[in-house]
């Protein structure tokens, strides 16, 4: 039986999306339910993997999944990071205009219906503000690599392991030995 | 104890951990402890974290918004759930159409509220984000467990192999 393909191919090209989705101002919102573009990119990755096999090969397993995932989800959180910085330099923080611009409508929205003190919306509207300093600085980024380099393997290999259950083979693998004769 | 149920208790202890954070960021936020501030930043790549879309807890809201406090919360059952009945194989994973089942009404109420006029409530964030984190464990837990033995296979006899090449 022949050799699997290597996953670097599809895990870096699921890796991309990971990182585009997450590192570009508005698209990146989609992460905002739950990591939802980090799923996608784990789900993308299994898809793209599983259609570079061919009946000649060793079929797919669970083990190929949490494999792809913590590759893609590794890149995402770096490519993310290099997007993020690339955007701050180069076109000034359009992101943080973005977010203030969605923060301040909730927050007068809020102050109008009643639903918060005007004190307590004042409170949120330091604290976001606070936020967009950290993530300008390079304690920031470096902070915000840190998280992302855990959170987004995690959920890209739940991603993966959807994939991989959504289109696993019908019949499972065989067990390998255990023991070397 | 058999070593994919081992791997199921890790998971378990992995995901109670990430639930318990999630409750601990606004009790620590609220007793002026520094890590519950530290704890929402750990969560904030996750979800946007918006007050009127969350539960409170001593007067601060959850690390996560309504929906990913059910997602995660019906996960940590689920699992816990799985541990308990202790479904360990993949044999047993339930059929393609109940992801799809799963998945569906999350996404419609996510996908809706973010590109029309429709306004999902607490209770269908609850519903769909509960529904998805119930029914995900039955697929990702014994994937996982299943991987890590395939995984932990595989560099065994590696290994093996490389010892035997070595002593020939």
């Amino acid at each position: 039986m022949l050799e699997k393909p290597s996953k670097w191919r599809a895990g870096l090209i699921g890796g991309a999306v990971i990182g585009v989705v997450a590192g570009i101002p508005g698209i990146s919102l989609i992460n905002c339910c739950c990591c939802a573009g980090v799923w996608l990119g784990g789900l993308l990755t299994m898809v793209l993997y599983k259609n570079e096999f061919t009946p000649e090969m060793q079929p797919l397993e669970s083990s190929d999944a949490l494999i792809l995932g913590l590759v893609s989800g590794i890149a995402g959180a770096f490519i993310s990071t290099l997007i993020g910085v690339l955007i701050l330099a180069i076109l000034g923080p359009v992101e943080a205009e973005f977010l203030r611009s969605i923060i301040e409508k909730a927050l007068e929205r809020l102050a109008e219906d009643g639903s918060l003190p005007s004190d307590a919306v004042e409170q949120l509207r330091e604290q976001f503000e606070t936020s967009l300093k950290d993530s300008a600085s390079v304690s920031g980024i470096l902070g915000n690599l840190f998280v992302t380099l855990i959170v987004y393997p995690i959920f890209s290999i739940l991603g993966a392991l959807l994939g991989y259950a959504l289109f696993r083979p019908k019949n499972p693998p065989q067990q390998i030995p255990t023991q070397p004769a | 104890m058999q070593p994919s149920k081992h791997i199921q208790v890790v998971i378990l202890l992995l995901v109670g951990l990430w639930s318990a954070g999630i409750l601990l960021a606004p009790i620590l936020s609220a007793a002026g402890s520094p890590i519950g501030s530290a704890l929402y930043s750990i969560y904030a790549p996750v979800c946007h974290q918006l007050d009127h879309r969350s539960f409170h807890l001593a007067g601060e809201k959850l690390a996560v918004c309504v929906r990913c406090s059910a997602i995660y919360f019906s996960f940590f059952v689920s699992t816990l759930a799985l541990v308990l009945l202790r479904r360990t194989s993949i044999r047993v994973l339930p059929s393609r159409p109940w992801i799809l089942l799963a998945l569906a009404p999350i996404a419609a109420d996510a996908i809706l509220s973010l590109l029309t006029g429709y306004e999902s409530t607490t209770v269908s964030r609850v519903a769909t984000g509960a529904l998805f984190g119930l029914m995900m464990p039955w697929y990702v837990v014994p994937l996982v467990a299943e991987g890590v033995s395939q995984l932990r296979t595989r560099f065994t006899i590696k290994e093996g192999s490389s010892y035997a090449r070595e002593t020939q």
